[in-house]
Order: structure tokens, then sequence, then C-alpha cells
């Protein structure tokens, strides 16, 4: 066994690695743990049971070894502990005043709504620029707008954003209530009593019934299972569908009624960690310790069990849900990181403007210094009091000063802010159309696309490597039983369709009849000897009873349409051990009933009964479980299940040689189909062996301090000297649309990395299936145990790779396969450059046996090297680094744990989504956004342009011709829909187009939509656009009688009209909502402008219809639109003619393509009748 | 004992018999607007439309453009700038201590007209490096003042020109300080009075709504510093034209505004002897003043700039639609063509 500090591998090791919270410490504990709880009923007395009985046998001999113990165990420090009283909250509470169990998700109440959301809401640099702009103008001084039309912005972004914050706070609010008013049974006065959640208090004994939800968390007192067994489902956990044993202590389980426990609960302080708890009980002078499987957590439900009993340990915000409670933490898109540059860019053209206009300024007053004195329309002087003294004057350079404020006033919208919270709703309107697309529904689930962070939508267009787990989301995780290889015989038959409604293997018990949920294919053959039953089957029997017992799957009756029928539900962690039970059960192996003492088998229609001795579970440096039974005839049998490298270390190869060499061939055989291999071995214990086995056994469950290594010591020293039964080949279905999807994504130029915990056949094997390697890849395979192999193998295939190159042979022929130990030695250190040089020139980089970390760090050998885009995609707790870690993190919200979708950025039911995904909405958004972006950018520059000119003819005062509130409104009514419709709604390409060539990606992956060109080049159109706007009224009104208003009117039609018919050249698709808007912009700038102008103490009144009723106004408007967009008109139509891109092509396609098809397959029509 | 439980291998809560429809489906309704199939209309600039769209311009723009240059051409215009000619030749403080002084400011300018001008004839006086859209200058008024009489001390705005020893000016503000004050009357070579009409030089609008009709002018100019023309107090504001014309202020730092109109007239070569009162400052801050009387076309006063621009527009669009039609010809470019498509020019790519 390598040395493989890279956690587990091998065929159970993905299902092991998805229990692993990653972002709490290992919980390699919880196993060791929870399997020394068999000891509650593990060693018992050996008794004949009569076959058939339920129930009604002598449990467990309690031991009251564990006040032994106490001194080895770990102590809780005090000032890190909390102490409960049991069944006495009033004591509890005492000393300290714990939390009420009320919770409180809601983050306003009516008081502070208003000083924490705009608190809230000002961590945004955006806002803090308006208030700063906002202040500034309240300055008497540098008052250029009103002051009600200068905080008219801000006022209506912060209102709209509180609204909406406070109604998601008032639907919390109403969750809360709900949740807080729920009903629980506590005890008070020795009588069960109905309480509401929220009065519950810590100390308090709680009774709860089976498919009632947790209130809080718990330690469990007793159990309606004599052992104190209590199964519980922790969907709103951890997401994890299958049942999950917790146990009560035997100390509590013996005091006769829950009335009488009392004690001394002393516990951690509240924490995160939903695996980890750490406590003591002293009940009765006995201290007993608690561990993670003694307490059940709010949000948990009872299942299975008819009631249990617990004392509350932490209660409302501190239970471990809540403080889990937290958001996912936020990315920024890579197009707004590289707009925040541009806007960098923006403020230096502001700060530029404004110090034009200061210095100007500077420069005229001083020029003038002698007159202002009287000049009529400066009069510096004021005569009205008694000393003549200056009105508003500050003296040269404090009026320069100013002037510069001034500037930065009235140029504000140059730094398009406005644009985040566009941004914010345009993304907003993308999310609802990807979680709405039908494309990306799952039937079988019944689940949508889901959106959980809304700021990385553009990136999805970008993506140029996708990382991928394999179980689960490659394939189904939907484990089927496919082969077995039982003593060396292979038996793959033709699977017969044997799994009818009629068909399939049922047991009677007491008159119901029970049959698996799940039917499996079955080989006729093998079912045909089990049932002719002689000798020669004795290694089929006792294979079919290692898949059956062999496990820790608990079989849960399940009521169907008929009374007399009954399902059975096999409910474990391990889908592979799920397969094996309905395998064993097709076969007529079927596990009936467990309970922690003994598991009943109906074997091929006789119930036997199997005392369960002992077990020990699976653990990654094994590799392998082992479970000790006693069998109806009293022999006691160890039955060993696990990967195939570690289970032949263990088994007698010289007993049966020929088989081992046998089964060794078939499991080549089984995982070179991408078929997930185990084997079983077994052996019998004599008295001697089995008494030896049982004092290590129970010393080490005994042990506080390291039972799991003590444990382990024991397994691997029973674990030897195992004959062989056979293999099972497990079948993990591909999802449907894999190949489909990949070929898709490759197509598109995303590089696809597979990142697996599978070993490196089975790797290759979903490889090929999934179409991810073709025959013709030259595969390059690292697979090493030192620093200096890796680095010889990593220099050896740089050179194949090199010449693999230059000797014409496409590159993308090269497959890279490498396994998690050489990742160990690469990852880190400085191999990690080669290594990146390697996958780089590889167009398929298989990754197996990688631990959780790994899959991080080969995201980030990628993100750190290149700034090309990433997307991780899983469905497990495995997953969670790496969804982390990549700009995009996707969610498959399948079979396994919510924590996959809980860390990621989105999440969908199924792989093959991805490609609508990306290549239609990430293509979309990414188009949308990019050109929303530039767009923004110029419609406020060309304002702010307009602005700018004009005060270079005010003497440079800063006044505005544009009625100020014309300069409030033209970012929020004016111009603002249109972007935002646009950025939401148009189309570039439809969905077919961009499926049927998905090459079509690349624009977004060579960032064709947003680079430093085009915004170079809007730029300089916007310069354009504003000095045509500007310069012909200027020109055609010079020497004329013409008032600032009116023609002020005329430059903020003009240039709104511009903006927006600008904007409708750039669209490609005009829908009805497309022209409602832009046009609905005008008509609504018009009648703005309009209200304006018939406002009497306002200056400008009646301007506007003096204005229209004069010939040279229609001109200077119609002259300054088409002049203004003709070099626009002209650049698009020569790159488009001489340079067109792909996208335009498609474009044309589309539009003019279907003509020619249909032309062409007319003529082909007509050519037969000839 | 065991209480049935729902299959839990989907992490969703549907009903265990799934043959049963389902109610809740969280299936997306369907709708065009949702799948982002809303019926389009997809413009594409084809050779045929960007040439079409240029020829439509140039067809559109010369015409204006010819239209424009002869409205100009026809405009009549005397531009006369006197303010040089009417002050005694010197230094500008010369000039200044003139205008400030109490001399008679009497000053006769001969004009000829250059061609027939039909009536009716507009008087302007243009000024010209006059920033009557200073920002000091454009907010030192009070609108409600002017229009209402209640609102007669609503002169916040209006400093420093808001009071006189105490009490409030009406007309407030630097504007109505500032007006223009300067007077011009016109006879021709045989003395014959040009009778000028000054009423209806105003917007109606203005004279109807923003000036009020009771707001009489009060304690107007009677600070230490005149800054122009007096009012008379007993004709209420609204009939005040010439202060209606001078509180729109202008746009530009070169501007005219209306004098008067004459309803008679000129034949070309007619001299019209103008006697003015030279009484505005603008040599303080060596702004010009010039007499301008015009005839008005369709497109107002005379200005080339407008004609030219369409012109030259017109004519940009032409050579554009010639230049494209050529290049349309010389090279073109199948629409939609697959084979342009990037992955199948380069041979590299797959």
């Amino acid at each position: 066994m390598t040395s493989d500090r890279s956690s587990s591998t091998g065929e159970m090791n993905s299902d092991e690695f998805k229990s692993v919270d990653l972002q709490l410490q290992s919980s390699s504990s919880h196993r060791s743990i929870s399997s020394n709880t068999w000891r509650a009923g593990s060693i018992k007395e050996v008794g004949v049971i009569e076959l058939g009985s339920k129930g009604g046998v002598p449990y467990g001999s309690r031991k009251g070894g564990s006040s032994s113990m106490s001194m080895s165990r770990r102590e809780i420090r005090d000032e890190d502990s909390r102490l409960v009283y049991v069944n006495d909250s009033v004591k509890t509470n005492e000393s300290f005043e714990f939390a009420g169990n009320s919770v409180r998700t809601s983050k306003y109440s009516v008081l502070t709504f208003l000083p924490r959301n705009l608190f809230e809401q000002f961590h945004r640099v955006a806002y803090v620029y308006f208030l700063i702009i906002a202040i500034l103008n309240q300055l008497p001084q540098l008052a250029v707008f009103g002051r009600f039309a200068s905080i008219l912005p801000l006022s209506m972004v912060l209102l709209v954003t509180a609204v909406k914050d406070g109604y998601e706070d008032w639907r919390r609010h109403r969750s809360d209530r709900i949740e807080n008013n729920r009903l629980a049974s506590v005890l008070v006065n020795n009588v069960f009593e109905q309480k509401k959640w929220k009065d519950i208090q810590v100390g308090e004994i709680i009774k709860f019934s089976a498919n009632e939800t947790i209130p809080c968390d718990l330690v469990l007192l007793s159990t309606s299972d004599p052992t104190g067994v209590a199964y519980i489902q922790t969907i709103n956990l951890d997401g994890e569908s299958n049942l999950k044993t917790r146990y009560a202590k035997q100390e509590t389980l013996g005091t006769h009624g829950v009335e009488n426990i009392s004690g001394v609960i002393k516990c951690e302080k509240p924490n995160r960690n939903i695996y980890g708890f750490l406590g003591t009980m002293e009940v009765d002078q006995k201290q007993v310790s608690l561990g993670p499987s003694n307490i059940v957590l709010r949000g948990c439900v009872l299942k299975n069990t008819s009631w249990a009993v617990g004392v509350v340990v932490y209660t409302g915000m501190e239970t471990k849900v809540m403080l889990n409670n937290s958001g996912a933490q936020s990315k920024r898109s890579h197009l707004e990181s590289r707009m925040n540059k541009e806007i960098i860019l923006l403020s230096f053209f502001l700060v530029a403007l404004c110090s034009i206009v200061s210095i100007c300024a500077g420069v005229w007053l001083r020029r003038h210094r002698d007159e202002l004195d009287i000049m009529p329309f400066y009069r510096r002087k004021d005569y009205s009091g008694e000393d003549e003294d200056n009105y508003k004057y500050y003296g040269w350079g404090l009026e320069i000063f100013f002037t510069f404020l001034m500037s930065v006033i009235v140029f504000q919208i140059m730094i398009p802010i406005a644009l985040y919270i566009s941004m914010e709703l345009v993304r907003l309107g993308q999310a609802y159309f990807m979680i709405r697309d039908d494309h990306m529904y799952d039937e079988s689930t019944d689940s949508r696309f889901q959106c959980r962070a809304l700021n990385v939508n553009e990136d999805l267009g970008q993506i140029k490597y996708v990382f991928s787990d394999k179980t689960g989301t490659l394939t189904e995780n939907k484990m089927e039983f496919q082969y077995a290889s039982i003593f060396g015989i292979d038996y793959n038959g033709e699977k017969t369709e044997f799994y009818g409604e009629e068909g399939g293997y049922y047991a009677q018990v007491d008159g119901l009849i029970l049959r698996p949920k799940m039917k499996v294919h079955v080989d006729m053959e093998l079912l045909q000897l089990l049932k002719t039953g002689n000798d020669a089957n004795k290694h089929i029997y006792d294979f079919f009873l290692a898949l059956a017992s062999c496990n820790t799957i608990v079989p849960i009756l399940v009521d169907t349409s008929n009374p007399a029928e009954k399902l059975i539900d096999y409910q474990g962690e391990s889908p592979d051990e799920q397969a094996l039970v309905y395998a064993a059960a097709a076969y007529g192996f079927m596990l009936i009933e467990r309970t922690s003492g003994h598991i009943v088998i109906d074997i091929l229609g006789d119930r036997q009964r199997f005392n369960v001795l002992g077990m020990h579970e699976f653990d990654s440096d094994r590799k392998r479980m082992s479970v000790i039974l006693r069998c109806p005839d009293s022999t006691v049998k160890v039955i060993v299940k696990g990967a195939d490298t570690t289970m032949f270390n263990v088994i007698d190869k010289s007993k049966n040689t020929d088989v081992v060499t046998e089964t060794e061939s078939h499991l080549h055989a089984y995982s070179s189909v991408g078929l997930r291999t185990l084997v079983m071995g077994m052996k019998g214990l004599s008295s001697h062996e089995f008494e030896q086995w049982r004092s290590s056994y129970e010393a080490a469950t005994n042990a506080l301090m390291g039972r799991a290594r003590l444990l382990r010591k024991v397994a691997i020293n029973l674990e030897t000297n195992l004959s062989i039964l056979g293999a099972s080949g497990i079948e993990d279905k591909l999802q449907e649309g894999v190949p489909e999807a990949i070929e898709s994504l490759r197509m598109a130029n995303i590089k696809v990395w597979v990142l697996t915990g599978d070993k490196q056949e089975t790797a290759i094997s979903i490889g090929y299936s999934s179409k991810l390697l073709t025959s013709k890849m030259t595969q390059i395979i690292i697979n090493n145990n030192s620093t200096e192999s890796c680095r010889r193998s990593l220099e050896e295939a740089l050179i194949i790779s090199r010449k693999a190159i230059t000797s014409g042979e496409n590159a993308s022929l090269l497959a890279l396969i490498i396994d998690g130990t050489s990742l160990v030695y690469i990852l880190d250190s400085e191999l990690e450059e080669q290594l990146f040089e390697l996958a780089s020139k590889c167009a398929v980089v298989l990754c197996c046996r990688v631990a959780p970390l790994q899959k991080a760090g080969i995201v980030m050998l990628i993100k750190k090297r290149t700034d090309d885009l990433t997307l991780a995609i899983g469905d497990g707790a495995n997953d969670v680094s790496m969804i982390q870690k990549a700009d995009v993190g996707i969610g498959i919200s399948g079979q396994e744990g919510r924590q996959a979708v809980m860390a990621s950025d989105f999440a969908m039911a199924q792989f093959r989504f991805l490609v609508p995904l990306l290549l239609v909405h990430g293509h979309w958004n990414y188009q949308r956004m990019g050109y929303m972006i530039l767009y923004n950018f110029y419609r406020n520059a060309v304002f702010v342009l307009v602005l700018f000119w004009y005060v270079l003819y005010t003497a440079f005062t800063l006044s505005t011709a544009i009625n100020e509130w014309s300069s409030v409104l033209y970012s929020v009514i004016y111009t603002s829909v249109p972007t935002i419709v646009v950025g939401i709604l148009d189309k570039d390409l439809s969905r077919t187009s961009l499926l049927k060539y998905p090459q079509l990606y690349g624009s977004g992956q060579k960032q064709e939509s947003y680079n430093s060109t085009l915004f170079w080049l809007t730029i300089a159109d916007t310069l354009w656009q504003s000095i045509v706007a500007f310069f012909i009224p200027l020109l055609a009104y010079w020497k004329t009688d013409i008032d600032g208003p009116s023609i002020g009117d005329l430059w903020t039609l003009a240039v709104v009209f511009l903006v927006n018919l600008h904007l409708a050249m750039d669209v490609t698709t005009w829908t009805w909502i497309i022209h409602a808007s832009i046009w609905g912009s005008i008509v609504a700038t018009i009648i703005c402008v309009i209200i304006i102008d018939v406002i009497p103490i306002l200056p400008g009144y009646w301007a506007i219809f003096h204005l229209a009723g004069d010939g040279l106004f229609w001109v200077c408007l119609i002259g300054i639109i088409i002049a203004s967009l003709i070099p626009r008109l002209v650049l698009k139509t020569l790159v488009q003619h001489y340079r067109p891109s792909d996208i335009q092509i498609a474009g044309e396609a589309e539009k003019f393509g279907d003509l020619m098809e249909s032309r062409s397959a007319e003529i082909e029509m007509n050519q037969p009748q000839r | 004992m065991n209480n049935a439980t729902p299959p839990t291998n989907s992490t969703s809560a549907e009903p265990p018999d799934s043959s049963s429809p389902r109610r809740n489906s969280k299936r997306p309704k369907y709708s065009r607007f949702t799948q982002q199939e809303l019926p389009a209309c997809k413009p594409i600039l084809t050779p045929r439309w960007v040439i079409s769209a240029f020829m439509l311009v140039t067809i559109v723009f010369v015409p204006i453009g010819l239209a424009s240059l002869f409205a100009s051409r026809d405009v009549v215009e005397i531009v006369n700038r006197y303010d040089e000619y009417c002050a005694p030749s010197g230094s500008r403080s010369d000039k200044v201590r003139f205008i400030q002084s109490d001399a008679d400011k009497t000053c006769n300018r001969t004009l000829t007209v250059p061609k027939h001008m039909k009536r009716p004839i507009y008087v302007y006086y243009q000024l010209d490096n006059f920033y009557q859209n200073h920002r000091r200058y454009v907010k030192s008024r009070s609108d409600q003042q002017l229009r209402n009489r209640n609102d007669e001390n609503d002169t916040s705005t209006c400093k420093p020109e808001d009071t006189v020893n105490g009490t409030t000016i009406v007309p407030c503000g630097l504007v109505a300080w500032s007006m223009f004050n300067d007077t011009f009357s016109f006879s021709t070579n045989n003395n014959v009075q040009l009778p000028i009409t000054k009423r209806g030089i105003s917007w109606k609008s203005d004279r109807d709504h923003k000036f009020g009709k009771d707001v009489f002018p009060k304690n107007f100019q009677n600070g230490s510093l005149i800054g122009g023309a007096h009012l008379n107090e007993s004709i209420p504001l609204s009939a005040q034209e010439d202060l209606i014309v001078w509180m729109r202020t202008a746009a530009l730092p070169t501007f005219r505004k209306l004098y008067g109109k004459i309803e008679m007239d000129l034949r070309a070569g007619d001299t019209i002897n103008v006697i003015m009162q030279n009484n505005y400052n603008t040599y303080s801050f060596n702004g010009k003043k010039k007499l301008v009387l015009s005839t008005a076309s369709w497109l107002g006063g005379k200005n080339n700039f407008i004609g030219i621009a369409y012109l030259a527009v017109g004519g940009l669009c032409f050579v554009l639609a010639m230049t494209f039609t050529i290049i349309y010809l010389v090279k073109p470019r199948r629409l939609g063509d697959p084979s342009y498509l990037s992955w199948n020019r380069s041979p590299g790519g797959h």
C-alpha cells in the first residue's frame, strides 16, 4: 500500500469523500466513533435464536466501564464549555442566560431597518460616490443643482434597493415566525407538554416522534429502540438523503422513564462543525463521553424510529445549522474586473475635464481680474450692505478649487455609477431566463436550473477550462450491479429482462410480500445454479451472503398501493453498497431487517438471523470493511469487502492460486469497461481466535484516546488470510447526453478535465465511454511515487508532446492521465510549471485518485498561470473546494448532498445542461453584458462631453444650458430602460445556430465583445458624436436670439435621440419589447422635456414649443443624428465586409441560409423526378 | 413500526407513486418570452441596404442643404458696430469713464440698404463677449417674484442685487439689473421717421404666464451702481417687453436680442439714419455692440452653416454610396457563407 497522504482512493473512496466536509475539520472521526457505538449490542450472549421471530431479544450486556475511562478523556476546559443540567433549565440558565430557541434569519426590525439598510447599502463604492457628490452639491459654494434634483438619483436607487431588501426581509420574518411558532413536546413537571419552538430552553427535555423536524440541537437520551438507536435524515443539513444512525447512551437508557434522568452535560461552546461534538455527561456519578453520534441537530428529521427523547444543548441561533447559515462568498466576474480598469481610465478623463475647466476658469478670472467688480454678468462687488465687500468670491485660488469640485458634480455621470445598478438588473433578468429555460429543466428530479450567485453570469461566456468531477457529474451515481466473478468464474451472461412487476424475487413475512424497491438485471445461469442448491454452490451462497451482510445498509419498508405488499428500500451511505444489496436481494438473499445487534436475511425463502458481533467500518487507509457474524449454525465468520488493491494483500493466495489469478483478470476486464469493482473475502473464526479478537475489540472500542487507531489495528489483525469469494462489477451509468455534451464543449474549444477519485482504469474507461478519450489519442500516463520519478516522466512526456507538435501531428490528440499520488509530488513544487506546460499541450487531462484539495490545486494550477476562465462542476462535498476556487462553480443538484450546490454559483440537474448554459446563455450573457458596459460608457460620456463643450462657452463657469432636471433624468429615465432591456433581451444569434456551431463560443474566449480596442473605438466615437451634437446647434444658432433653455432642449433631445438610435443601430433582434423600450424612451423624453417646459417658474418656460415651431430646430436635429452616426455605420459596414466575425456570418446564415438550403433541397427533390 | 418513508433517491419531494400526475411540477411554464423566442425582426447590413441608406441621406440632405443656402442668401442683413464709433477714441478707461459720466450719449449712424428688404424687418442689438450664460448671472433672478406679486420677497437667489436699503428690488437679480438700455430711432434720408414696433417682440407665453400683470417694478436701479435700463414703475412687468426679452438669457456669449420690428419694406440703396443713445456699458469688459437689421427666412437669419453642413453630409454620403457600390462589385462576399467562418478558413482549427 502506498503511503498516500492524499486521503483515500479506491472504489469506495469517492463515496467516502462525499461525506467529508471540506470546510470543516476532517471528519474522519465520525465514522470510527460510530463504529464504537455498535458496542451497544455487539458483545452479547450467543444464543441460538429462533428463526423468524422478531424482536424480544435481550440486548447488550451493559458495561459500566466507561467511568474508568474518564481519566484518559480529553478534558474540555471550563471556560470553553457550557454546562447543561438535564431537565433543569432554570439551573442551566442561572449562571449564564443561553439564547432562546427562536431564530432570526431576518436582518432588520422596524426600528433598525432604516439605519442598518442604509449602512449596508453604503458598503457599495458606487453609492458612496453618489453620496459624496450629493453632499458636495449641498455646500452653498458648490450648489450646481438644486437641493432636490441633486439627491434624486441617489435617493431613488436607495429607495428601490430598500424596498427590495425590505420585501425580502419581510418574507424572512414571516418564515421565522412560522418556524418559531411550531410546536414541540417538552417535559414540564414530568409531563410532556406542547410548547412553541421559540420557548424551548437549554436543559429541557424534548420528545419527538417519527417524521418530526428537530427544533434544536439535542443530546439523545433514549429512543423507541431498546438499544437507543435513532435514524435521522439530514437532508436539510447537508442534503444527503440517506438515513444516518444516532445513538443514545446506555447510561441514560437505563433509567426508567425520562423524568428521572438528571445529570450534567459539559460540552463545547456552540460551533459550526456539524460533524463534530465533544462533551461529557455525568449520570449517576458516572462520566459518560458524548460524541457526534450522540447528538441530533436542528433541521434533521427523525425517521424509522417511533420516538426519541433528548436534552437540549444548543438553541436558536447557536444551533449548528444556524451557525452554518452564512451565504456563499461572492466572486467577481472577469468582465467586471476588466470594466473596473476602464472605469479608472474614465475617472482620469473626468479629472482631465475638470482640470481643463478649472485651469481655464482660473486664467479667465486672472485676465479679467480688474473688471470683475462691475462686470454686468459677474459683479463681484456687493453694494447692498453697509460696507462694499465681495459677493461669493473667495479669492483666485479657492475659486479654481471650487470650480474643480463643481465640475466634478456637473460631470459626475462620466463615471457610469448607475451602470452597477443596471448590471445588477441585467443579471437578474439573465438569471430569470436561465432559470426559466425549458432546456435546462430536468424532468426526472423535477428541478430547474438555479442561479445562486448573480455576479458571474457573463463569465459563462468566456470559459476555457471545465473541471469536472466524475461520479455523480458525468455519471448518474446510480450504481447497478452488473457482473459477478464468483470463485474464479465470471458470470456475465446475457442479462435477461427479468425485473418486471410480476417478476423479481420477493419474500413473504407474516403474510406480507416484500419486494426490493429497485429491480436488478439478473444472470439466469447464476440464478439457476443457486436454485439447484448443490454443494458446489457453496461459494455462490457465501458470495451473496457477503453481499447481503457485509454493509451498513438499513432496510426500510415502504407501503405500496397493495396493503399486502411492501417494498424494501435500502438506505445507506454508499451507493455501491446499495447496489450490492439490491443485487443480493434479486438473487434471493434479501436483507429484511437490521438492528444494532443482528440482521435478518431471507435466504431463498428461509429467514435466517445473523448476530452482528462486530463491524470494522470502511476507512480510507484499509479501503475495506469487515463484519463479524455469528451464523445461525453458531459458527463465527468474518466477511470482508474492499478495494482490490488492498484485498489481495490480505487474501491467502496460497489457497486458491488459480482462483485469485482468474479473479484478477476478471477485475481487470471489469474496470476496463468502466465498472467499479469490489472484492469479497471470508474466513471462519475459531472460538479461540474469536475470543482473542473480542477482547482486543472491546478494549479498542472502550478506549477514549486514539480509538480509531486502535480499532484499525484490531481490524488489520483480523483481516488476514482470507479466502477469496469473488468480485463484483458495478456499473456507474453515464448521465444522459454526456458524450454529446463533451463533444460540443470540445468543439467550442473548451478543455474538459476530469478530476476523479476513481482509479486509473475506471477513469480511462469512463473517459472512453464519454468520448473524452478516443482511440486515436496518444495517452501520456503519469503515476509515480517520488519527486524524482515524477520529474523524469514529466520531462519524457514533454518531449513526446513537443515531438507530436513538431511532427505536424495534431496536438489535440494527446491525452494526459495523471494520478493523485503523482500530483502530491508535483503540485506546490517546482514541477508545477512543467505539468502546466504539458497539460496545456494536451487536449484531454484525466486526473484520477485525486483528493478534494488536489482538485482545488489543479484549478489553481490553471488560474495562477493564465487569464483563462475556469469552471468547476461537481456534485459532492469533495468538489466544494474546487467549485469555490474556480471562476465559475456549478453544483449538480442530484443524488448526493447539497454541499456542492450550496457552495456553487449555479446549480443544475444534469451535466449535459452545461452545453446550453455555456454555449447559449453564457454566450448571450457575455455579448449582452459586454455591449451594455461599452454602451453605458458611451451614453454617459457623450452627455458629459456635450456639457463640457458648453462650459467652454460660458466663461468656464459650469452653467448648463440643459435643464438640471434633464441632467438628472438623463440616466434615470431618458436612456436607462433600453440599455437594460437590450442587456437582457438582445440576441446576437439564435439558440439553434449557437448549438449548431459550438465554435461560435470562441467569441467570448477571445473577448470579442469587450476589449481595449473596442473601448478606445467607443471613446473616439463618443468624442465625434458629442462634437457633432454640440457644434451643429452652436454654429447654427450663433449670433441669434436663442436663449439658453431652448438650445438646451435641443441638445437634450439631440443627445437622447442619438443615444437611443445608436443603440437601435446595434440591436440585432428586434422584438416588440425592444421596440417599445427604445421608442418608448424617446417618447418619454419628449414628454419629460415638455413637462419641464410648462412649469412657469423655470426659466425655460415654453421653450420647447417655440423651438419646435422653428425650422432650424428640426434641421439641426436631423443633421446631428445623421452626421453623428455615419462614421459608426461606415466602420461597421467595412468591418463586416472585410473582416466578418463568425457571429455575423452565422447571423447572416440564419437569415439567408435557410433560403439557400431550401433552394438546394428543392433541386435535390426535383432531380429524381427527371 | 416502520413508518413509510418516501423514496429518497432524489432530493425532490415527489410523491412515491410517480404515476400520479405531478401537480407541483417545477417545470418552467413554456412561453415564447421565457424561452427567448419572441418573434423578432433581425435587420442585417446587406450591401443593398447600406447603399440605399447612403443614397437616401444624399437625396434628403442635398435639397435641404441647397434650400437652406438659398434661404440664407435671400436674407438681407445690415450689421453695424457702433460701440467704437459712439465713444471717444482713446484708451478703454477713457471710454469707461465716458459711459459712466453724465455726458450726452447721442450718436448718429447712417446705414445703407444693400438689397431690397421685405417687411417685417427685425431690429436686433447684438452683444459680443457678453456672458449672459455665466453661472453667477443666469442664476441671479427670481422667477417667482417676476410672476407673482405675493412672492415679492422671494429674492434669495438674487443676491447681491436683492434689496436696497433693506427694501426688496423688483425685478431683482443681476439679469434685470444689467438690462440693455441703448435706444435706437430710425429715419430715412428724407427725414421720414421709420416707425418701429416694440409690441410683440417677446414671447407671448412669457407675457401671459411668466411675468405678472400685477407685478410692478419697485426700487429698481436705486442702488449705488446702476447696471442699465430703468423701468417705468407704473407699467406691470408683463408689459415691459424689453425686460422680458432681456430676461430670456442668451445661450451663447455672442447673441442678438430683438429690439423691435420695422413694418415697412426698405429699398436697395436707401440710407437710414439711426439716432441712438449709447448708454450701455460694454467697454468695461471689452464687449462689442452692434445694431442689426435683418429680414427672416424659414430658417431664421443669415447663416450659411446649415446649408454647407447639409451639402457636405449629403455629398459625403453620395461618395460613400459610390465607394460601397464599387467595393461590393469588386470584392463581393456571399452573405452567410459558412466557408468564411474562422474555423473553416484556418486549417489549424478543428
